[in-house]
This record gives C-alpha cells, sequence and structure tokens, in this order.
C-alpha cells in the first residue's frame, strides 16, 4: 500500500471568518499552478486541500507545497475505508514508509460518531496490530512517528508524516506592493517575507549607468528567477536614475547626499506605485544598519512619501538573519557577486545620520528636482518572469518591438 | 564596436579558424592511435611542433609541449622545474608584477613545500633591472621566471641580459612568460631556456597554448595518464587546437614588423589626443614600453565608471587586467612601481591590435573626453 494523496493544512487562514472562502479558493488556485508541471488532481474544502498523488513520489511534491505562501503544514495521507482490518494495515504500512522509526503513537479523531469502537479503542486496536506485526514500541511522550488517524463518514484518514510549509497567507489576496530592490542581500529577503506573507511584490530598481555597471541588471534577473520561485509572476521595473543622482551631488553638500537620494528614491516610487496600483511602498531598510537607516534618517526620508504607506519587513531584523535567510531562498550567492548599486557608489565621508527636514527642505530648492522626477517615470523599463522564465512584458517594452 | 582590450583577447584570424575547423572535421582520430589514421594526425602534430620551433627559431636547442594556455603552460614552468630540481636547491626568483599564473604557483610552492620564493622589486617603469636580479642570486636559485611584457602597463624586460646573469649560475634555468609579448615585440627566444605563450593573445584560439623549453630539462609533471607530450603533459593532444596554434604563430611573427609601425601610430594619436586631460601615463612610452598596451590612471574619476561609460557606447577597455576586473583592489602591479593608492586603484587599460584604426581612436577621445566632463568626478 502506498500512501496516495497529500493534505494540505491551512494556518492563519482558520482564524478568518467570512473571508475564509476567498483565502481558500486563492491557495487552492496558486496550489494548482504550482503543481501544473506534475499533472496532479487537488480539491479544497473548508479545512483542508488535498492534492491526490495517483502513484506519484510524494517527495519533490511536497518540495515544491513548501514554496507556496498560506500552507502551514503537508501531511501524506492514506485514505481506507472505514473498516478495522483495512485501518490495521494501512497503518503499519505507511510506518514502514518511514525509515528508522521506531516508537509510535496513536491519535484518534473519530467526526464519524456511528464508528462501532471509540477513539481509545480504535488506538488501542491500531496500536496491538501493530505492535504484533512490526518490529516498533509504543512511546505517549517523544514518538518518533506520530499517527493521526481521523475517522470521517467518507472513509478514514491516516497520516504519520507531515512537513511544515511556508506559513502566510496565500498570495494575491492581500494586494500587491512596490518593492524597492537593489541587488544587495537584504532586498530580497524583504521582497521574500512579503510574499511569504501573502503580499505580491512587483520590484522597482534604481539604475544609475554609468555608475553602476549593466552587470547589475543581469544580476537582478537572478534574483528574480529565485524570487519567481515564491511568486509565480514578478516584474522589475527599471528606473534610469543617473541625472537625477548627478543632480542631487552638484547642488546637494556632501553629508546630505544620501538622505536627499534617498527622498528622491522614496518619491519616484510612492509615483510608480500609484500607477500601478499598489497599496504600499516596501525597502529592504533595517534600523540602525546604515546612516540612511536611523530612525530620525527614516524619519526625513518617509516625509515625502505624503502618509503612503511604507514598509520595512526587515526593519528590526539582525543582518545575521538576513544572511541566513538570504541563504535559505538562495539570493546570497547573487547578491554578493561584486557590482556597484546607486548606494554603494558615492559614499559620503561623513553622511548625516541625524538630518534635518528643514535643511532637506532647503537643499531641495536648489534645483528643478521634479523635471528630472519626471523624466525618470518616462524612462521606465520593464522586466517580467514567470515560470523561472524571463518572458516578454506587458506594456513599456512592447513599444519597441517591431511591428 | 571599438575593441580596445586585445590584451585580454582577441579576435581569431579566419585562416586559424579554417585550420582548426578542417582539422577537426577530417583528422578525428586519436593522434595517439597506432593505426593509419591516427598516425596521420601523429604526423600532423608533430609537424604543429616543428612548425613552432622553427618559428622561433630554436628547433636545434628547444622542444615544445602543447597544452591549454599560458596559465597551464607557466604552472608546468615552476611547479615541474621546482619537483624536479629540488635537490639543487629551493630557492626562485619571480618578478613582482608577474601575472597571478605565475605569482601564484610560485607562492603556492614557497606555503605548501618549502621554497623560498623572492618576488623581485621592479623600478618605475616596472622592470626587473639587471643589478636587482644580481643581488638576489646566489647558488640555490633554480629557476628565475620574468616576463617579457607586462599584462597591465605592457612594460618590456630585457630578457636578454637578465638571461645572461643567470646563465652565470650553470644550475639555475630561466623562463620568461611571453603570452603579451609574441608577435609584439623583438625577441632572441634562444636566451630563454623556457617560455610560454598562449593562442588567443595572438589572433588563435582560447584552450591552446605551448611550453617550450630546452631538450635537457627535465619536469615533474603536473597532470598525470597516458603519457602523452613526452610524459609532461598526459590527456588526448588538442591535434586541431595545436594546428590552428602554430598557424596563429606564423601570421603573428610574420606581420610583426609591419603591426609594430601601425600600432605606435595608434598609440601616438591616442597620447596627443589626452594631452590636456587629468590622466596620468603608467605605461613607459619609449623603447621600454610596448605600444600595443597603455594604461592610464584617471585622476578625477572613477575606472571603472569611466570603463561603464565606454561600454555603454560600445567601446571597451579594461579596468587594470581583465582577471581583476570588478573588484575594487588596487593594482598590486602599479603599486609595485610606486604607483599611488587612488591611481592604482582607478587604471584605464587601453589594448591594441593591429586591426584598430586611427578613426576608432579618434571615436574613442571624442567619447573619452565627453565621459570625464560629463561624469562626477569620484
Amino acid at each position: 500500500m502506498k500512501p496516495d494523496m497529500l493534505m494540505i493544512h491551512y494556518g492563519e487562514l482558520s482564524t478568518k471568518g467570512d473571508n475564509k472562502k476567498a483565502f481558500v479558493t486563492a491557495l487552492l488556485h496558486n496550489v494548482r499552478v504550482a503543481l501544473k508541471p506534475f499533472g496532479l488532481e487537488s480539491k479544497g474544502d473548508r479545512d483542508h486541500i488535498y492534492v491526490y498523488l495517483g502513484g506519484a513520489d510524494p517527495t519533490p511534491v511536497i518540495s515544491r507545497l513548501k514554496e507556496v505562501s498560506g500552507i502551514q503544514r503537508i501531511s501524506i495521507v492514506m485514505k481506507v475505508e472505514p473498516k478495522m482490518e483495512l485501518i490495521q494495515e494501512a497503518t503499519l504500512s505507511l510506518l514502514q514508509e518511514e525509515a528508522g522509526a521506531k516508537s509510535f503513537k496513536i491519535d484518534v479523531k473519530r467526526v464519524d460518531k456511528r464508528f462501532p469502537l471509540d477513539s481509545y479503542g480504535i488506538a488501542c486496536a491500531v496500536a496491538d496490530y501493530v505492535l504484533e506485526h512490526g518490529d516498533y514500541e509504543v512511546d505517549l511522550h517523544e514518538p518518533e512517528c506520530k499517527v493521526k488517524l481521523t475517522l470521517r463518514p467518507e472513509g478514514c484518514y491516516i497520516s504519520c508524516h507531515d512537513e511544515l510549509g511556508l506559513g502566510g497567507y496565500p498570495l494575491g489576496m492581500i494586494g500587491k506592493v512596490t518593492m524597492l530592490l537593489s541587488g544587495g542581500i537584504d532586498s530580497p529577503v524583504a521582497a521574500f517575507s512579503l510574499i511569504r506573507r501573502g503580499i505580491r511584490v512587483e520590484c522597482l530598481h534604481f539604475a544609475s549607468p554609468p555608475y553602476t555597471s549593466a552587470a547589475v541588471i543581469d544580476k537582478l534577473k537572478d534574483i528574480l528567477a529565485a524570487l519567481n520561485v515564491y511568486q509565480n509572476d514578478i516584474k522589475l521595473q527599471v528606473l534610469p536614475f543617473t541625472k537625477l543622482q548627478d543632480a542631487i551631488y552638484a547642488n546637494v553638500p556632501e553629508p546630505y547626499c544620501i538622505t536627499i537620494m534617498r527622498r528622491m528614491m522614496i518619491r519616484l516610487a510612492v509615483a510608480m506605485a500609484k500607477k500601478n496600483r499598489a497599496l504600499a511602498v516596501a525597502t529592504g531598510e533595517s534600523i540602525g544598519q546604515v546612516a540612511s537607516q536611523t530612525l530620525e534618517s527614516m524619519g526625513v526620508i518617509e516625509e515625502v512619501a505624503d502618509s503612503f504607506p511604507i514598509l520595512r519587513p526587515l526593519c528590526v531584523e539582525d543582518k545575521l538573519s538576513i544572511i541566513e535567510k538570504s541563504k535559505r531562498i538562495g539570493t546570497y550567492d547573487i547578491s554578493i557577486r561584486p557590482y556597484e548599486d546607486c548606494c554603494t557608489i558615492f559614499k559620503p565621508r561623513r553622511p548625516k545620520t541625524k538630518p534635518k527636514l528643514e535643511e532637506c527642505l532647503e537643499y531641495e530648492k536648489r534645483f528643478d528636482y521634479q523635471r528630472l522626477i519626471d523624466e525618470c517615470l518616462e524612462g521606465v523599463t520593464t522586466i517580467c518572469f514567470s515560470g523561472g522564465q524571463e518572458v516578454l512584458s506587458e506594456g513599456e517594452n512592447h513599444a519597441e518591438l517591431p511591428q | 564596436m571599438i575593441y580596445f582590450d586585445s590584451a585580454a583577447s582577441t579576435c581569431p584570424k579566419k585562416e586559424v579558424l579554417d585550420v582548426f575547423l578542417s582539422a577537426s572535421q577530417d583528422e578525428y582520430a586519436n593522434p595517439s592511435s597506432s593505426h593509419a589514421f591516427g598516425r596521420s594526425g601523429g604526423r600532423l602534430l608533430e609537424s604543429a611542433r616543428k612548425q613552432t620551433l622553427d618559428l622561433f627559431g630554436v628547433s636545434a636547442t628547444h622542444q615544445a609541449i602543447f597544452l591549454s594556455g599560458a596559465t597551464e603552460a607557466n604552472n608546468l614552468a615552476l611547479k615541474g622545474i621546482a619537483f624536479s630540481y629540488q635537490n639543487r636547491g629551493k630557492k626562485i626568483l619571480v618578478s613582482a608584477v608577474e601575472h597571478p599564473s605565475v605569482l601564484e604557483p610560485a607562492r603556492y610552492l614557497a606555503k605548501a613545500f618549502g621554497f623560498e620564493v623572492v618576488e623581485l622589486p621592479v623600478d618605475s617603469y616596472g622592470r626587473v633591472s639587471p643589478e636587482t636580479l644580481q643581488a638576489h642570486m646566489d647558488k640555490d636559485v633554480i629557476l628565475v621566471s620574468i616576463m617579457g611584457v607586462n599584462n597591465e602597463t605592457g612594460t618590456i624586460n630585457d630578457l636578454k641580459a637578465l638571461s645572461q646573469i643567470t646563465h652565470r649560475y650553470p644550475k639555475c634555468f630561466f623562463h620568461s612568460d611571453l603570452t603579451q609579448a609574441i608577435g609584439k615585440v623583438e625577441i632572441d627566444f634562444s636566451c630563454l631556456d623556457l617560455f610560454s605563450f598562449s593562442g588567443h593573445k595572438i589572433h588563435g584560439l582560447k584552450g591552446v597554448g605551448a611550453l617550450i623549453y630546452k631538450k635537457n630539462i627535465r619536469f615533474v609533471p603536473v597532470l598525470h595518464g597516458g603519457g602523452q607530450e613526452f610524459g609532461y603533459r598526459s590527456s588526448t593532444v588538442a591535434l586541431p587546437l595545436a594546428l590552428s596554434l602554430s598557424k596563429a604563430l606564423e601570421l603573428s611573427l610574420a606581420s610583426a614588423k609591419n603591426n609594430l609601425a601601425h600600432v605606435k601610430s595608434l598609440r601616438e594619436t591616442l597620447l596627443q589626443g589626452l594631452e590636456n586631460e587629468e590622466i596620468r601615463v603608467n605605461s613607459p612610452l619609449d623603447e621600454a614600453g610596448s605600444p600595443y598596451v597603455l594604461s592610464l590612471s584617471l585622476l578625477r574619476h572613477k575606472a571603472s565608471v569611466i570603463m561603464e561609460g565606454l561600454s555603454e557606447e560600445g567601446i571597451y577597455v579594461s579596468t587594470s587586467s581583465a582577471c581583476s576586473a570588478s573588484l575594487e583592489k588596487p593594482s598590486y602591479v602599479l603599486l609595485s612601481m610606486g604607483v599611488d593608492e587612488d591611481s592604482a586603484k582607478n587604471a584605464i587599460r587601453v589594448s591594441f591590435s593591429e586591426d584598430n584604426t586611427l578613426g576608432e581612436v579618434r571615436l574613442f577621445l571624442s567619447s573619452f573626453h565627453r565621459l570625464l566632463k560629463e561624469i562626477h568626478a569620484r
């Protein structure tokens, strides 16, 4: 006997009230998209999504499901008719699939009260059979294998193996945000954190050629491909930032350059977010990490957003934990490639860690930045990834294609 | 496109590709096989070997091994000699500005096998002076390795004088990495005990090079296996690549003189055009420098930014050398020449081939002037 389905458990979804149906529908859709290459049937109800294996090896299917947000746990399940001898045999064969497990415990949920034995009686009957026919012992406190039997009118579900999913919410339910992507270590991790929580991200990058290398764009494409695992369609918009950056360095005293540059970036990001109907702007900032990421700096920078929400998913994360996460999602090795982005190219010798708003406003009066911002917005190019591959983007780039 | 990065690699000549292609199609048997098809390849290989040695004028005294390129040739020269002759002495001298494929094997021999390695200081041109070499020579030195032309600056070493000093010590061999020198400067090959070069720097193909060595030299091989190439370089010999290498060498040496005059005029025009810019010329401009390579330090700008700006316009140059590009490290070659750290971090290398034109130099100059004006200083 082989396990015949995977059971997907919802996490925080179960706390949802009237919205729950919509969340489940979204998750079912995402699961079906993720499992398309496997060609497996699936079905969803109030409490679980069932993926029918049809003889397929569950391991790669589970690995893929672990990349889908909104899944708390994935159990390997066998479904049998609610007859004691079938339940006993199935339990033993499931246990035998768990290499190395010697001790077990049985938890019974008797939803169908018509079953002749009560929960304790079922547990004892199945355990007796396992002890008699296999080399196992019972351990109620720290079992190596926890067998779950759920008796429902349509059959008995047996599982003894489950794996943790990503958690969070299904992607697409919470709207989308505009994520600033630099190519460094932090921003891809921030993007992943948002996606995990069910928030669709659209990325924005500020390119300052020739101060930044064209190789940064290749690096960003690799990052998009990595994030694409978690969000099936992802796009990056690249804004030409050179002229604005040059104007900042020509007009603003050096210690304020980074602050003003970040204010311009947020202005651009908010404008792009509104244009793309995103509900917030997100950054990979972490409090205290660099001069522009002190609370004072953040306040002065955020002022330009004019109460448009700015999300900082990593704001209290330590660098080491960010690095650890970036390794886990596979972006670390891409991020550390040695190309400059526009934040590292001109490091002021003494950046202001506690900038003053009045001074910022004063310096910004010195040049017509609005015109330069408009120019940036007009020069946007778009890169789209779907299913791990770069695809032709909708919108901007089409104009350049031959008719 | 304007390609001014020929010290990194060159465009293969059509004749070279033709030789490679027809040998790949027609002579695919293993040249070590003893059947007629294999023997025919074996004969071709020996003819390529002989032609190579003839072109250098050293067939009477030297032998040639085909291998994957100058890096492998340098590794075999250093490790092969060191291991083979370590009972004569355990001291090796290399210049401080050698390519990493000489420096790193030397450092490895020092670190892992207890050899005493001296990295000889260079003068402000980047040359090892005969006096410096003489001062470090003693009876324990078994190998001196000094490059013919430096890959970052084009500096030429006086190989004749240096080898003469070495040869006063009968137990010591003189090796030279000629990767940037072949076909570009005049060399008396007969004074060298060993020398290395690579195909793709002389309009040949990537993946092939040769080590030429005096017939009395015995190596401990780096690659062990089937015993090809006199047992010194096991691996099925890439016959089409070996043939392509001797073809590239033939073409390169035949046109060396004419090319030199042409490239000199390119460098002249370039330098005239740069007279009023805030740059420092690192390369020697007299007979101590090959006109093929010009190293310039930008005094006010970041070299990587200017390189990127040129690249956007389809003009390709390097920052110091291709191997160390994109790392924010000062060039060790320039530092060794006494160049200050800022200049050593912001060097651009313009390297020519005979295919470049004066028109290209003028286009380069106009882009270069504009970028230096437009781009924010560092």
